[in-house]
């Protein structure tokens, strides 16, 4: 489920090349490494509230009139489409013949 | 002359009725017709002809039939311009037209998609799911009226159907009955044929001034003791938005003879007037004199919650559970409750309870695949989307799929994947505000300041209602230092939700700023 209210960051000391981007330095014994322990050297914490994404959405389902009022509705638009031969009959007036 | 089968025809066209076969029942019946030299006088025997009148009458209205319980297609001018409204503002929970606070509501905007009046969106939805009463003209335009297309009907008697166009799909050569040309006096003394006919001019050529006469004539005749003639009356007063007259008829026709339909219909004209309140109330004596059915109860759950009353919705679509386990209404919304209360493996027993009735569509399994990847059962998540997918019926329903597989994407961490599948929800909705604001926020997380900002303010625009696009707007101003459009935005999103605590803290933060200034 979509995560709890912001972001917490926590501002570390840096390893020494800076930006993400760059390719981690390897794992050398001796001469440049650092012992890293996450949680020592903590100097800030940051709540900084993130970006919210908009949530999954469950789809109603339909119920039997709307699915048939559908159908309806379709077969009106189908059967208006191609130029009539027939005049369309109207509420009033309607062809003489039968 | 008999037809296939050696059968007698009047029987044949009897038994294509009664196996629903309307169109072949409807064309025996017109063989029939033909014999006797075409006229409509009937005398007052009873014969052949007027029986194959009669069925036919009723199978092109079977056609189209839709139980008027549930229609209520509302137009703009009705919902704008409504003089039925009783009080000014109305007190809190006694109106359909205020969402109103969620008193043992359930889940808040943080977590539950919202429609665009405030409410949160069900699990099921009808011909007459109010989507709330907008208030402004502008929102009442752009509320999707139509079960279809998206454009609104402009006034109750606009929609494509309701022109009377069921004969264009039933009879292409014309009108079965020519109603200029009908002696509805002559008809309204034979019951009978008067009820078939009735319903036809109602339902099929929705001529409902044609129907009310004739409904007047045969209910004089009837000396005011048939209480389905006083209920049909009320049904053409409804349709002409008379509603008071509409409650008369019902109610006199309740004194008559006591039915759940007219329960019902009584219980639309009090909704449509904005009384939910009496409407429960009908509902719950109806409920004394008829114990334990479930359209009544389904009634006051729907009530519940188009007032935004989750918690009393949910008890009462349980009671509907525990009178009739099929209702598939019931089994929708509270599924949904349950998914959208950190609940997805019991909402998944529910949708899968659907899925053993036989339901079988786009909806159902896009819901069965949501609750799968919640419910961390991976293995049916894709297979379900997937079905959901084959089965979608238009575009819209596609987009749909795609932008919950995209949510399904961000879940596994996989953000490609997510951004096609975002696209893909525009490429089939290009209205899709929720897939705009998502977008956004991937492409800020790569960095793309100006293209998130561009879709957050389409997204903001399409979909003023919802809190998610302002906040991104917000919080994005705020990280470039515009603290002024960040105010602006963080506002909007309050006013959206007001009860969402990140945008509470902006604005602290923004007003302290100011402060200093």
């Amino acid at each position: 489920m979509p995560e709890g209210t912001g972001a917490l960051r926590e501002v570390l000391p840096k390893q020494g090349t800076g930006g993400e981007h760059r390719p981690a330095l390897p794992a050398q014994p001796a001469a440049r490494s650092r012992p890293f322990s996450p949680f020592a050297g903590q100097l800030s914490v940051e709540d900084t509230a993130a970006m919210v994404l908009c949530k999954p959405k469950i789809l109603p389902l339909k119920s039997v009139s709307l699915e048939k009022l559908e159908k309806l509705q379709r077969a009106a638009l189908e059967a208006a489409q191609p130029p009539e031969e027939a005049p369309p009959p109207s509420a009033g007036a309607a062809p003489p013949r039968q | 002359p008999s037809g296939e089968m050696g059968l007698e025809p009047l029987f044949q066209a009897w038994s294509y009725f009664r196996r629903r076969k309307f169109r072949e029942c409807a064309d025996v019946c017109s063989q029939l017709l033909e014999r006797p030299p075409g006229e409509q006088e009937l005398d007052s025997e009873y014969t052949v002809f007027q029986a194959a009148w009669n069925l036919k009458t009723r199978a092109l209205t079977e056609v189209v039939y839709v139980d008027e319980i549930d229609m209520d297609q509302e137009g703009i001018a009705e919902m704008i311009l409504d003089e039925n409204a009783i009080a000014q503002v109305a007190r809190p929970g006694t109106s359909l037209k205020l969402p109103g606070t969620s008193q043992g509501g359930g889940p808040s905007p943080a977590v539950r998609p919202v429609t665009q009046s405030g409410r949160p969106i069900t699990g099921f939805v009808r011909p007459s799911t109010q989507s709330g009463r907008p208030s402004t003209m502008e929102q009442a335009i752009r509320t999707p009226r139509t079960a279809l297309t998206a454009r609104p009907i402009t006034s109750a008697s606009g929609g494509y159907v309701r022109l009377g166009t069921a004969s264009m799909i039933t009879n292409p050569d014309g009108p079965f009955i020519n109603l200029s040309r009908l002696n509805l006096t002559k008809y309204a003394q034979k019951p009978k044929l008067a009820k078939a006919l009735f319903e036809y001019i109602f339902h099929h050529e929705n001529d409902v001034k044609n129907a009310l006469d004739l409904a007047a004539l045969a209910t004089e005749h009837a000396q005011f003791k048939d209480w389905w003639w006083k209920v049909q009356i009320g049904k053409c007063y409804y349709r002409l938005g008379l509603y008071r007259e509409a409650e008369k008829q019902f109610k006199s026709a309740l004194k008559q003879q006591d039915m759940v339909d007219t329960i019902l219909y009584l219980a639309k004209v009090y909704l449509r007037l904005d009384q939910p309140v009496t409407a429960l109330n009908l509902f719950k004596q109806g409920l004394e004199r008829f114990p334990g059915e479930v359209t009544l109860i389904c009634g006051i759950a729907r009530i519940y919650e188009e007032m935004n009353n989750i918690s009393s919705a949910a008890e009462y679509y349980k009671d509907v559970l525990k009178q009739d386990n099929t209702h598939v209404e019931a089994i929708a919304c509270i599924g949904s409750n349950h998914f959208y209360s950190d609940q997805p493996e019991i909402a998944l027993r529910f949708y899968r309870r659907l899925l053993q009735m036989g339901v079988y569509n786009c909806q159902l399994f896009n819901n069965l695949g949501l609750c799968c990847f919640y419910a961390q059962q991976y293995d049916m998540t894709l297979s379900s989307f997937e079905r959901a997918l084959f089965l979608a019926e238009n575009e819209e329903e596609t987009a749909d799929v795609w932008y919950n597989l995209g949510h399904v994407a961000v879940g596994i961490g996989d953000l490609n994947l997510a951004y096609q599948c975002f696209k893909l929800t525009l490429v089939n909705n290009n209205d899709y505000a929720e897939a705009y604001n998502n977008l956004a926020v991937l492409e800020m997380r790569k960095g793309h300041t100006e293209q998130a900002r561009a879709l957050l303010q389409t997204a903001s625009s399409l979909a003023p209602h919802m809190y998610e696009p302002h906040f991104n707007v917000a919080i994005l101003s705020e990280k470039v230092g515009d603290l002024q459009r960040s105010y602006t935005a963080a506002q909007k999103s309050e006013e959206a939700f007001p009860g969402h605590v990140d945008t509470q803290q902006l604005l602290k933060q923004l007003k302290e700023h100011f402060a200093m200034l």
